[in-house]
């Protein structure tokens, strides 16, 4: 019950750091152009009153605190607003693209926490050692790795790879294939391989500073006074590693974690447009470019509203891991 | 618990400490090579456009040429010279991250100082601020504004503006934290009560003091920075041919790794040096910042010498420690934080441990736990009930950890693990030795809990340590080093983070502990009032050496060490004149890496002779159990106490 107020509570806090980004965004892609150039520049011209149609379609014709307002009201009545492209509706295209793009993110997240917490913990138990080293410059390489070098470089070893097989071992463009597998396993397979190559490259970017932070909070509670109270009691390594130092050592990752969410985003961003999915990163670029503001703004309220989802996950954990937060709240 | 290397200053204020920080840096041999392969870069972006024959934007007859004399990084398919590319990428994104974590430090510093400084409203308000530019993706909203000022011609000065909007709040966070540190220290309340001005105590007094933690996250940004904007680039947003970026230069090459690989690499190359060498660098800054983190794979040695050994040992001694010496290695060279240590504690004793912080008390009970950390090297001998522990298998060490050798750590808000319960913890300690249920180990616990005075254990076996005052957990912690009904109790400093009250009520439990289980006590402390309350015998260490060692008469009613005597005369006391003013020992100890020659204490010492400076006192025996180390003692008698101390006005 606690737990429900806290969030409530978190929730609340929320909304006025929505309306401002929100407001600031509208405003920046509201006045970065206008929509309708290449309606207006078609050759042969369209007739004006298509295009006056068009910009009453969009609310094109209204001031801009007036569009934002109509945004809002509509937004809160779950009407995301016309899109400029006339046969796409925003909603459905956000679903069915945050589908595919979520699905490599939570999975790429869940692989990079185990192993950050793997080689944080491993490199801080034995420090110094030719693993903690190993780890270590492997952890500073794919902490200055650009993702997108990554992602081409992975793609073009798959593609090498195929190559050399003589046919596709892996594969390397697309979400899934054009014409899917006609069985339910097949098309799970089809796209569990098509999600290969861009997690790898997603885990890889984001395991190596979660492990350097695993490390160092590790080591911290190696050196603490509970820790030597343990050892003082007579208790093996390993049960002190386990049951003492391991469960307090976890719980700052889960913020960390929540907190670079929006930098996981980013980086699937980039992932995508290089192994050309049709998710959330192409969609993005797509409405930039298209000066459509109703689907940039619906595409920053779901990142928004996930960030936030996310941190709110994450302080529950945190309260369920620590009984010290537990109560005080 | 402080087995550790005694404290170094943690902040870097004065130029003397900042010249210690380059030292310290220059000695971080991959820090200080990044820095040169940094420098190499700059100047290879900066001054190579100036040597170099082909302009970046210049269009040569050769086109899609690989690495040749010509073109030693190739040309793409127009015919532009990579070389000359690159170098103006590396340029552009050099200009552009640089300037973001410039942007980044002065815009996070000035909000964080003044979150951390005004606290309530104002850092509410500003944190909002910082959880605004969290919620969205950087990358997103850089591209909105990227796309914005794609067609002004703003080059890469807009895209840094936008990128260092976006990135200052993680140098806003770290100097908030720290401030709201410094907020409640001396200086700044000093600095406050003299009338000093808001704005001038947060520039003179507090930005000085978080410039560590700014230069480090900075550094860091610059990486990031780099990283952001080449990403940008990447995906079309950042900077506009005709120009050229890193990021832009690997988009180009995407389609053409297996064709032109030259082009994709390059760049990709000079992007990861460029990361690679910062992140080092801000490793280095880190650890110069921050002295200390001892580094280098140092490992535990110990070096039994049990031939030390000549005089026999009684059969009533329990615990006999001979020539005891633990050194740890620092970055600034070797401590020797015990030296020659010899001490005896008999079956059920109390002894006294009494000495200033560092003196080395601390650091002999870890060698006698087995729990130095791995910069240590222990020699000399340690023999506990017949058995040598100097050098002990660590399985075996662990059969005597918590069932014949007990611990009660200093801060008992620290020594208990805050997310198990007060019962599991107890419990454990039962369970680890003997091989009872579960059941049998809480009953146990309750047993045990109620020994210490805990009110209600029963109830109270749910809770966790945040649930009981500082001066209940150490009675838990007593109750755990009970358990086993040890041999010898070792109690580290066990009242000193407690409230004066509370002091008597756990010192209290201890006697009780004692009387009822036979156990002998090591107790560690610089609070002589504690030690004339419970110890049999006293022994006094001085800059890891023992100065004086006998019975609890003797060493109060006769000190013979100058140390002892100060030591003695430094407590308050109910029998004096209350106007009479304390005393106090003039100076500070030693610095134990660079210890004087001859008696360690001689500097503070007010019965010194020229001798004192070059001649290692030994212990002198005065009468059968008394011994105390000063030159003084042997050729003649020591005058009277009450003339050698000054007197005091």
């Amino acid at each position: 019950m606690e737990i429900v107020g806290f969030a409530l509570r978190r929730l609340l806090v929320a909304i006025p750091v929505l309306l401002v980004s929100t407001f600031l965004i509208f405003l920046a892609v509201a006045k970065s152009g206008d929509p309708l150039t290449e309606l207006r520049e078609r050759q042969p011209p369209v007739p004006p009153h298509t295009i006056t149609a068009e910009e009453a379609r969009l609310g094109l014709d209204q001031p801009v605190l007036q569009r934002y307002w109509n945004w809002l009201t509509g937004v809160i009545q779950g009407d995301l607003g016309p899109s400029v492209d006339r046969n796409a509706d925003i909603g459905m295209e956000i679903g069915s693209r945050l589908g595919i793009t979520m699905r490599f993110v939570l999975i790429a997240m869940l692989i990079a926490a185990v192993l950050a917490i793997l080689v944080g913990v491993v490199s801080a138990v034995r420090q110094y050692s030719w693993l903690d080293y190993l780890f270590t410059s492997t952890g500073f390489l794919f902490l200055a790795m650009p993702s997108f070098w990554l992602a081409v470089l992975l793609k073009q070893g798959g593609i090498e790879l195929n190559a050399l097989a003589g046919r596709t071992l892996i594969y390397t463009v697309g979400d899934s294939s054009v014409i899917p597998p006609p069985t339910l396993g097949g098309r799970i397979a089809d796209l569990a391989g098509h999600m290969i190559l861009p997690t790898i490259t997603l885990v890889l970017i984001n395991f190596a500073a979660w492990s350097r932070f695993q490390r160092s909070s590790m080591l911290d509670v190696l050196g603490s006074d509970y820790v030597k109270l343990a050892t003082a009691k007579g208790l093996r390594r390993r049960t002190v590693l386990r049951k003492y130092a391991l469960r307090t050592a976890l719980t700052p990752l889960v913020t960390v974690i929540a907190l670079d969410f929006t930098a996981v985003f980013a980086g699937a961003v980039v992932t995508e447009t290089v192994f050309q999915w049709r998710g959330m990163g192409d969609y993005l670029l797509e409405s930039i470019n298209g000066r459509d503001v109703n689907a940039v703004m619906a595409w920053l309220l779901v990142a928004a509203v996930a960030v936030i989802v996310f941190n709110l996950f994450a302080d529950i954990l945190y309260a369920a891991l620590d009984p010290r937060i537990r109560r005080v709240r | 618990m402080s087995a550790d290397p005694p404290p170094v200053p943690a902040t870097a204020a004065t130029p003397g400490q900042w010249r210690a920080v380059l030292a310290r840096f220059r000695r971080h041999r991959l820090a200080a090579a990044a820095l040169v392969v940094l420098v190499l870069v700059a100047l290879f972006a900066f001054v190579g456009p100036l040597l170099w024959r082909y302009g970046h934007d210049e269009i040569t007859p050769d086109n899609s040429q690989p690495p040749s004399a010509i073109h030693p990084l190739g040309t793409d398919s127009l015919g532009h010279d990579l070389l000359a590319q690159v170098m103006r990428g590396t340029q552009q994104s050099l200009l552009i991250a640089l300037t973001v974590a410039l942007g980044a430090a002065v815009v996070g510093t000035v909000i964080g100082i003044v979150a951390g400084y005004y606290r309530g409203t104002t850092d509410a308000l500003l944190m909002r601020l910082v959880d605004l530019f969290l919620t969205v993706p950087t990358i997103a909203v850089a591209a909105v504004l990227g796309h914005n000022f794609a067609g002004s011609g703003g080059g890469w000065v807009l895209i840094a503006v936008v990128l260092a909007a976006l990135m200052w709040t993680s140098v806003a966070r770290v100097v908030r934290g720290v401030v709201l540190g410094l907020r409640e220290r001396e200086f700044v309340s000093a600095a406050r009560a003299l009338g000093s001005s808001d704005l001038r105590i947060m520039a003179r007094h507090i930005l000085p003091n978080v410039a560590g933690p700014i230069i480090v996250s900075v550094t860091i940004l610059v990486a990031t920075a780099i990283l952001a904007e080449t990403a940008l680039s990447f995906i079309g947003f950042g900077v506009q041919p005709p120009d050229t970026s890193l990021g832009l230069l690997v988009a180009n090459a995407q389609s053409a790794v297996a064709t032109r690989p030259w082009l994709f690499y390059f760049p990709g190359l000079v992007i990861l040096l460029i990361a690679l060498s910062i992140n080092f660098i801000g490793d280095g800054l880190r650890d110069a910042l921050d002295p200390t983190q001892t580094k280098g794979p140092r490992r535990r040695r110990y070096l039994a010498q049990p031939a030390a050994r000549t005089d026999a040992v009684p059969d009533d001694v329990l615990l006999s420690v001979r020539d005891l010496r633990v050194v740890f290695a620092a970055d600034g060279g070797d401590v020797p934080a015990v030296r020659h240590l010899d001490l005896d504690l008999r079956r059920g004793e109390v002894v006294g441990l009494v000495g200033e912080s560092g003196s080395g008390k601390s650091v002999s009970a870890a060698a006698m736990m087995g729990l130095l950390p791995p910069t240590a090297t222990v020699s000399g001998s340690i023999r506990f009930a017949g058995q040598e522990l100097v050098g002990l298998a660590e399985p075996r060490f662990r059969r005597l950890r918590g069932s014949r050798i007990a611990m009660v750590f200093q801060d008992p808000m620290s020594s208990l693990s805050p997310v198990h319960t007060i019962g599991d913890q107890v419990a454990e300690a039962v369970r680890i030795h003997q091989g009872c249920s579960r059941a049998e180990a809480r009953e146990r616990a309750v047993e045990l809990l109620d020994t210490v005075g805990i009110p209600d254990a029963r109830n109270r076996l749910g809770d966790y340590p945040h649930q009981f005052s500082g001066g209940m957990r150490q009675r838990v912690v007593i109750a755990m080093a009970i358990a086993n009904d040890p041999d010898l109790i070792i109690a580290d400093e066990p009242t000193t983070a407690l409230d004066v009250t509370v002091q008597a009520q756990v010192l209290a439990a201890l006697r009780a502990v004692r009387e009822r289980t036979g156990a002998a006590i090591l107790m560690i402390t610089h609070d002589l009032g504690i030690v004339a309350e419970i110890a049999d015998r006293i022994a006094v260490m001085y800059a890891g050496r023992l100065v004086e060692v006998g019975t609890a008469a003797e060493v109060f009613d006769h000190p013979a060490m100058p140390y002892t005597r100060g030591l003695l005369e430094s407590v308050p006391r109910l029998d004096r004149p209350a106007d009479e003013e304390l005393w106090a020992i003039p100076g500070s100890p030693p610095t134990m890496t660079a210890l004087p020659a001859g008696c360690a204490f001689a500097p503070r010492c007010t019965v010194r002779v020229p001798d004192c400076s070059t001649v290692v006192p030994e212990l002198v025996p005065l009468t059968a159990g008394h011994r105390a180390a000063c030159l003084r003692l042997t050729p003649e008698p020591l005058p009277e106490p009450t003339t050698t101390i000054p007197e005091r006005p």
